[in-house]
């Protein structure tokens, strides 16, 4: 890999697309360097890409764009390929467009609180950027130590702060765009919070890579709190966690995170590389932080302890340092990853359900792994009712995959016909296609495909994500469409 | 019947693998893809691709067990471009054992493509001929000595003839040690080195043989820093070089016959000192050469529990605190294979910290790797290179001294510090005690 390459193949679309980038050290071609990218975090779908290209500014992205517009090859952008529902996997032999060269944080303006990244700049590096002056950036997906703010905007990243402080589109000023026919443009730049006209940048955020690339961010920054107290408890039954989770917030409490893991996926984290020494045998642990100015959070923490003693926790301790803070937090943010102690593979669903149906939610996921023979795990940001089951599998066993998939939709199910709906922040992505009929009538899916039109008429950019592939009666919809306009 | 509608065969066997000492599935399956591992990894850091993160290079190990690519040089450059710092083990939520599976990989590469012309001739010379035989390795470190002493270094560097070597072994001869003496030469004699006072456990040390032919005097501080606190140290004369850079090479069959011999050699010790990250790492490793060996996999666990790092076996031990002042302003690098290997950072940093007038400063990401990685500099310069400014931007600006515990950091750090135009003193953290015990003595000069 020393030195400069050269391209070698014959393909005139490879020796273009080099050619757009700066030559060959900025694309992959050969399948052996393409086996890499055939998945992102959701690995039961894989798929080559054509190619993967490695843009160093705008002009770059926009000038592949064009060529591949112009000459109809599907493409998709990729950040960091950290995320859970397959938004960056090439279904279509896409020409990949990784971002992760545009890394740069362009500036931070203290006095109006903004700062300017590119897509490929990582979550958490914004936060170190700026923490000696007192700032952070608050979306915080457990995957914040690699993933890249361009992504976070793709598929609206949420995380374990987002219940007082917002999900990602709360944070997004302004975006720098290519449109799907390499057209650059800007929305909301200045960083004034509000402009007139239809909300482009609540429709960009969370629209999962189909409708543009962004490639420059201006992101609101906070002040650091000036206190956090974190509480762990530790509950003999899931009833009262939940219980206890429902007192917290109707007693007037809005906690900075409020985050629940049950009996097996404790047995994960406790396995992994992060133990803090959760006992076996609990049902529930609740990680609490409250955080703001100081007057007041003494009180706060006093009455969640009172909270979780009526409702019969076993054990409930504050955190003595930040040093005791962190191995919490690290222990819960890679719960994800530390199923592979006790897996080979596993599936992640990202439900989200009404607080106060968590117990019985929990028993019918109970039954679907009784009833698939698979064991599931629960992480679930319990504040926000945003309910993590992880199907643990092993895909080297034939027709577990399919089960585990199975499992999947099926607790999605139980989501949506508790009222709930079937993503919180991981996006739908391939994973959670099919299981937007549990949620939209196909009317309500064709409205939103409409919109994707406009933005993206031919469908070359990231093709065959977010929505189901259409039913007949979509079709000759479009078909009488065309007909009407030829 | 219509064969051509059933679905391709899948296969879960390790297809493309030779069947001898390949990598273990066990360990890939552990990783679940999830990512977390990216940001430590220096190459990823470097190229942004997938193939040179380590989930990207734990996909290409189980792709080419699934048949899905083949041991070639397209495998064979991610596979070999890592620098085994291990990072990626200390970030991974599920403890996959990366490093480990980079190793077993490199064998497999190694067994399908043996090295061929100039490259495998300098490979064979070294790994083979060299560093497994300490009497050719003392012999090099004589003329390297003679090299220096007689006026030849001066004549390259005056005449030019420096200027016909590639870049990164210039660097190299620039920052290169003054050859002295081994300690395995000097002791050779010496049965026990005794302890100063009462003696109050014995110990064996593995005196390495970068660090005995290039830093000499930093095994010579080592056995000074331990014989004063109590400790009986022997020297092993069979002993020989650890087999590190083999297995990092992917020439496990030599990695195994050098771990053999120095489980035999050290089989009376009851403790094996090392000072030398890298070598320390590999030694407790040894275990994992033995897979399907269970005599020498027992011998080999028996031998690993007896390693320890000089810091550590200070620091669980308990040393004299030194009374003399050393004023310097220190800051300390990791080296890759004490914190990520062996899990050793506070014990090297509670040892300078003991030292009156120490003034630690601290480095951002100071377990970074450095670039040296075992050979790595000299096999893979470029990334090296990159790795190693990135290491320089980090190394803070007002320190006197960088201090560390494994040779390879030390000379790469030595470039890097020529190479910047910086200033610091690269110095081992057992050397500092030792001045520092010196100074309290009145030898200091």
């Amino acid at each position: 890999m020393a030195g400069k390459k050269t391209i070698k193949t014959n393909d005139p679309h490879i020796r273009q697309l080099a050619a757009l980038v700066g030559g060959a050290n900025s694309i992959l071609y050969l399948k052996e360097d393409l086996v890499a990218y055939d998945c992102d975090g959701f690995t039961i779908h894989k798929h080559l890409p054509k190619a993967v290209v490695f843009p160093k500014n705008t002009e770059e992205v926009a000038n592949v764009v064009k060529y591949c517009d112009e000459n109809d090859l599907p493409f998709l952008a990729r950040g960091a390929g950290t995320g859970l529902s397959g938004g960056a996997i090439p279904l279509n032999d896409e020409v990949i467009i990784s971002l992760v060269k545009m890394k740069r944080l362009l500036s931070v303006d203290m006095e109006n609180r903004r700062a300017v990244v590119e897509p490929g700049f990582v979550n958490l590096k914004l936060t170190n950027s700026i923490s000696d002056k007192g700032y952070y950036y608050a979306p915080d997906p457990s995957s914040q130590y690699c993933c890249t703010i361009g992504g976070n905007v793709a598929e609206n990243a949420g995380g374990a702060h987002c219940l007082k402080y917002g999900v990602t589109t709360n944070h997004i000023l302004g975006l720098e765009v290519v449109m799907p026919n390499g057209e650059i443009i800007d929305i909301g730049k200045e960083g004034i919070a509000d402009v007139p006209g239809y909300d482009l940048l609540g429709l960009l955020t969370g629209s999962e890579g189909t409708l543009g690339i962004v490639t420059k961010i201006t992101v609101r920054i906070l002040k650091n709190p000036e206190d956090k107290q974190t509480v762990l408890a530790y509950f003999d039954n899931v009833a009262d966690g939940s219980q206890a989770v429902s007192d917290i917030i109707s007693s007037g409490i809005v906690p900075a995170a409020l985050e629940m893991m049950d009996k097996t996926a404790i047995e994960g984290v406790e396995a992994a590389a992060f133990p803090v020494g959760h006992p076996k045998d609990i049902e529930a642990v609740l990680l609490i932080e409250v955080d703001g100015i100081s007057a007041g959070i003494d009180e706060q923490i006093d009455e969640i302890l009172k909270v979780c003693r009526n409702r019969n926790v076993r054990e409930v301790k504050v955190a003595q340092d930040e040093a005791e803070r962190g191995r919490w937090w690290a222990n819960r943010k890679t719960g994800f990853g530390a199923m592979g102690a006790i897996s080979p593979d596993y599936l992640v669903q990202d439900g989200v359900i009404p607080r106060s149906k968590l117990p019985v939610v929990l028993e019918r996921i109970n039954q679907i792994s009784e009833e698939t023979g698979l064991r599931i795990a629960n992480i679930f940001h319990a504040g926000d009712g945003n309910l993590h089951p992880l199907v643990l599998f092993d895909a080297r066993i034939p027709g577990q995959i399919e089960k585990a998939l199975e499992a999947g939709s099926a607790c999605l199910k139980v989501c949506a016909d508790v009222g709930g709906t079937i993503t919180g922040e991981h996006g739908v992505g391939i994973e959670k296609r099919e299981e937007m009929r549990f949620v939209f009538t196909e009317e309500e899916i064709a409205a939103q495909t409409d919109v994707r039109e406009v933005f993206n008429p031919k469908n070359l950019l990231n093709a065959g994500k977010l929505f189901p592939s259409p039913s007949r009666c979509v079709e000759v919809k479009k078909e009488m469409k065309a007909a009407a306009n030829s | 019947m219509d064969l051509s509608q059933d679905p391709a065969c899948t296969t879960n066997s390790l297809s493309n693998y030779f069947s001898k000492d390949h990598p273990d599935e066990n360990k890939w399956a552990d990783c679940v893809h999830c990512g977390m591992c990216l940001e430590s990894c220096p190459t990823y850091e470097i190229t942004g691709q997938e193939q040179h993160s380590p989930r990207g290079r734990v996909h290409l190990i189980k792709s080419v067990a699934e048949g899905k690519i083949g041991l070639n040089e397209f495998f064979s450059d991610p596979v070999f471009a890592c620098l085994d710092c291990r990072a990626c083990t200390t970030a991974c939520p599920a403890d996959v054992d990366v490093g480990g599976l980079i190793e077993e990989a490199r064998g497999q590469v190694r067994q399908a493509m043996p090295l061929t012309g100039w490259q495998g001739a300098v490979s064979k010379f070294f790994l083979k001929g060299v560093f497994p035989k300490q009497t050719r390795l003392n012999k090099l470190g004589g003329l390297l000595k003679f090299y220096q002493k007689s006026g030849m270094q001066t004549a390259v560097r005056k005449t030019g003839l420096i200027n016909i070597m590639p870049d990164h072994l210039v660097e190299m001869e620039s920052i290169m040690p003054e050859i002295k003496q081994p300690v395995r030469e000097k002791y050779k004699n010496e049965k026990v080195i005794k302890a100063k006072g009462e003696t109050k456990r014995e110990v064996a040390f593995l005196t390495g043989c970068i660090m005995d032919v290039m830093f000499s005097d930093i095994n010579e501080a080592t056995i000074n820093v331990l014989t004063r606190n109590g400790n009986d140290v022997t020297i092993p004369q069979n002993q020989g070089c650890c087999g590190a850079l083999h297995v990092h090479a992917g020439d496990r069959d030599m990695g195994r016959k050098l771990a053999k011999e120095n489980i035999e050699a050290f089989k009376d010790a009851d403790k094996v000192i090392v000072n030398a990250a890298g070598c320390g790492c590999m030694l407790k490793e040894y275990p994992e050469l033995f897979p399907d060996d269970p005599e020498w996999h027992a011998k080999a666990e028996e031998f690993s529990n007896k390693v320890e790092d000089i810091s550590k076996h200070l620091h669980d031990t308990g040393y004299e605190k030194p009374k003399a002042e050393l004023n310097k302003r220190i800051t300390y690098h990791d080296a890759c294979h004490l914190a990520h290997g062996q899990g050793i950072r506070q014990e090297p940093r509670d040892l300078l910290l003991n030292i009156p007038g120490v003034e630690m400063v601290h480095m951002p990401n100071s377990d970074r790797c450095c670039g040296s990685a075992g050979i790595y500099n000299i096999t893979n310069p470029e990334m090296a290179g990159e790795v190693l400014e990135n290491k320089m931007q980090n190394v803070p600006d007002d320190v006197e001294m960088i201090s560390m515990g494994n040779p390879g950091c030390m000379l790469q750090m030595a470039i890097g510090v020529q190479k910047y135009g910086r200033n610091q003193q690269i110095v081992h953290t057992v050397q500092l005690l030792d001045w520092a015990y010196q100074k309290e003595d009145g030898k200091e000069d």
